[in-house]
């Protein structure tokens, strides 16, 4: 990352440059010297070296790899167990290497904490040399300045000193610094670049900053929430939830969220028939429990933003209602099931109905609800994802759903090894139509449906300090582009037959397209002008003799080539 | 120069964001309250004398539909069990709880359940089933559960709170509950003045 820190090589070549005074350093950096500080010193320049900070970068983009084949606990804990059950013999040891939390594993934090070092390593010395140059003075003069990139010589009635200062008003009276010696002035302008130059990799920090607060301080969490139902912001009510290194859960903002209606609009003609079109959830929330609730109309892509929270709408699908009475002739469940959807085209859902407090057995129930269910040559399917014809077909079971002892199960699957499948006849129920259970076990009843979302939400507190230090960046970086450090040097003398010859010479670093020239044109002339303005008694008219304005002939060559 | 140098800064932050997130779900002692406390054995937490947090106020509605506030249970040592009907632990420990709370009504120990998104007939029935007799709120906003969201950790039900007669939570237990273990933290804050 530190180009601008001179390699060693460089360095050393440098010292030995004859002239130059410096003596060369034995051995440079490259070898360290004896002694724990040597070595130290050695060890932090080649972990701020570009090379070195490219390697990390490049390690850290290998390290992230595993983490998106194998499955994450942080992410999809269920797939993780699966994965033991698939690979028992494998799956231990990729755990003792954090393969199944590659993120938060040690190795991947020596990964990025030394690339942050090195960034920083990088960074901070380069903003003090920046700083420094901002305040620089213009360089000498150069002693012959027909030899600069540009170039202008003119002759004036004036004293040199008068001309100097003559040029030095016009320069200064443009905004450039000054320095003046004898017989010279130099000028320089365009500081800015530095300046933007500095901005930028201080922002490029603060940009570093933010995103590990974010990281810190921030959490995600998912819920679904059927309509009809509320919830609040608290980790016991969230179906997932991924807190930051710095977040505990009372840390959470006690905001509550109440679905009172879903949309959802469908294309119905045409090609796109059956594709969303509009997805409205309507709902209520309170920032805190006790403050009146307020209404928002939730949408993809415009989320709520509460308590510095933000809440996404990130999908939706149908849950059933169902009432089971069971053999007592007690109602023992009465409620929404969320069916997840397995096709987008009809929306056919999937789900499981858990009726463990059924007597005299337990009863189990798995199907699909069919949104616009439709008989097609004697295979059931949904035509349409808007509940046109809603219906349900389930498959009934009874016996022991394995719920009373043994590890936690999903809500949305049916343990089937302990239960029985009752002879029901295959029939898609409509709402209000029920299923009567073989051996008096009991009854179910469809409904009805209602509709959940499910909602994404993201708490983010580096968000904004990112957003301003990268629009910071981008504006250092703007500035640094387009701001050119541009120098002029003036000197006078007594020429041939008593007048004072001016040369003035011109210089852009970094110049690509031929912006100065125009900049150095005007300036000389001004130059030029005001020294003829200011003198005692000149014929007037015609340009200044001698005057000349271009390039030095070799970077004629140059430019047209590029 | 200055722009590769830039670029590669912008992407190694890009990355950076996925590092500095914890990634994990934090399942455990919540910590920030400056408790100090005796880590017992597996998902149980033992609160010391002074540093015990004070129960919050709360007030509920219960399945059957009464109103219910936890200052009631002021002078009792109280049992808090957050449950579900859904949740495989919460069945396999309700028996014990509901022996527990019918052995220890005489000594002044009262117990309460949080039911956690849950319907009221799958709760009833699950009270049926496992035969308990003591109340339990209904909490369908979470209401109760932000109240206590800094003793009932994430993924925590079901946890068991044992509350002292001063209102102070004395002991919390994640998961499934043993007999000899729940009826140990109780005698302990049986012990407990307040």
């Amino acid at each position: 990352m530190t180009g601008v820190r001179i390699p060693s090589s460089q360095r050393a070549q440098r010292g030995a440059r004859p002239g130059t005074g410096v003596p060369q350093r034995p051995g440079g950096t490259r070898a360290p010297s004896a002694g724990p500080l040597g070595w130290l010193r050695w060890a932090w320049h080649h972990l701020t070296s570009m090379r070195t900070a490219l390697v990390l970068l490049f390690l850290l983009a290998v390290a992230s790899v595993p983490g998106s084949m194998l499955p994450q606990e942080g992410i999809d804990p269920q797939a993780v167990q699966q994965y033991y059950a698939a690979h028992p013999a494998l799956a231990p040891l990729l755990a003792r290497l954090s393969l199944f939390n590659v993120f938060a594993s040690p190795w991947f934090a020596a990964i990025y904490l030394l690339l942050f070092a090195s960034l920083a390593g990088c960074v901070i010395p380069r903003t003090f040399r920046l700083a420094g140059s901002a305040r620089q003075q213009p360089p000498r003069a150069p002693a012959n300045l027909a030899r600069l990139p540009f170039a202008a010589r003119h002759e004036t009635q004036l004293a040199p000193g008068e001309a100097l200062a003559a040029a030095a008003a016009v320069l200064s009276g443009r905004r450039f610094r000054l320095r003046t010696g004898d017989g010279w002035v130099a000028a320089e302008k365009g500081y800015l670049r530095e300046a933007g130059n500095l901005l930028f990799h201080l922002a490029l920090l603060a940009l570093l900053a933010a995103i590990c607060l974010g990281g810190m301080f921030g959490y995600k969490a998912n819920r679904l929430l059927v309509a009809g139902d509320s919830f609040a912001n608290t980790a016991t009510a969230l179906d997932a939830f991924h807190p930051g290194r710095a977040v505990s859960p009372a840390d959470l903002q006690p905001f509550m969220i109440a679905l009172d209606k879903f949309q959802a609009s469908y294309i119905t003609s045409g090609a796109l028939r059956g594709q969303p079109s509009r997805f409205d959830a309507l709902i209520r929330y309170a920032p805190q429990p006790g403050v009146a609730m307020r209404r928002y109309n939730l949408r993809v892509n415009h989320p709520l933003t509460v308590d510095g929270v933000r809440v996404f709408l990130i999908g939706h699908g149908y849950a059933p209602v169902f009432r089971v009475t069971d053999g007592t002739g007690r109602v023992v469940f009465n409620g929404p099931v969320p069916f997840i959807a397995a096709e987008q085209s009809g929306f056919t859902s999937e789900g499981v109905v858990k009726v463990p407090d059924a007597r005299p057995r337990q009863l189990g129930f798995a199907g699909v609800f069919l949104p616009t269910a439709v008989d097609a040559g004697g295979k059931l399917g949904s035509a349409f994802p808007a509940p046109l014809n809603p219906a349900v077909s389930l498959v009934s079971y009874a016996g022991n759903l394995g719920m009373d002892s043994g590890p936690a199960q999903s809500v949305y699957q049916l343990d089937t090894s302990g239960l029985r499948q009752l002879p029901v006849a295959p029939r898609p129920l409509a709402p209000g139509q029920s299923i009567k259970l073989p051996d008096g076990y009991g009854t179910l009843t469809f409904t009805g449906y209602r509709q959940w979302i499910s909602l994404a939400i993201t708490y983010d507190p580096g968000t904004l300090p990112a957003l301003i230090a990268g629009m910071t960046a981008l504006a250092g970086l703007l500035l640094s582009f387009f701001v050119r450090r541009r120098r002029m040097f003036v000197r006078a003398y007594p020429g041939p037959g008593g007048h004072t010859v001016v040369d003035v010479g011109g210089l852009a670093r970094s110049d690509a397209a031929g912006a100065f020239e125009t900049e150095f044109t005007t300036l000389a002339g001004e130059i030029s002008s005001a020294d003829r303005g200011s003198e005692p008694a000149v014929p007037a008219g015609g340009p200044a003799p001698g005057s000349r304005a271009g390039h030095a002939p070799a970077l004629d060559d140059q430019t047209e080539g590029e | 120069m200055c722009a590769h140098r830039g670029a590669a800064a912008v992407a190694a932050a890009t990355l950076t964001l996925a590092a500095c997130s914890g990634g994990a779900t934090a399942q455990g002692t919540p910590a920030g309250n400056g408790q100090s406390f005796v880590s017992g054995d597996r998902g149980t937490t033992v609160f010391g004398g002074s540093n015990r947090p004070l129960a919050p106020a709360v007030t509920g509605t219960t399945l059957e539909g009464t109103r219910l506030s936890l200052s009631r249970f002021r002078g009792h040592v109280l049992v808090m069990n957050f449950w579900g009907s859904w949740c495989t632990p919460c069945r396999a420990e309700a028996p014990t709880l509901a022996s527990l709370a019918r052995t220890l009504r005489p000594a002044g120990v009262a117990f309460l359940g949080v039911d956690i998104r849950d319907t009221a007939a799958s709760a009833q029935a699950f009270q049926r089933s496992f035969n308990v007799t003591y109340p339990s709120l209904n909490d369908p906003g979470d209401a109760i559960a932000l109240a206590f969201r800094s003793t009932v950790p994430p993924a925590g039900i079901p946890t068991t709170l044992v509350i002292s007669r001063g209102g102070r939570i004395s002991a919390r237990a994640i998961g499934q509950v043993s007999y000899r273990g729940l009826r140990e933290l109780i005698s302990k804050t049986l012990a407990q003045p307040s």
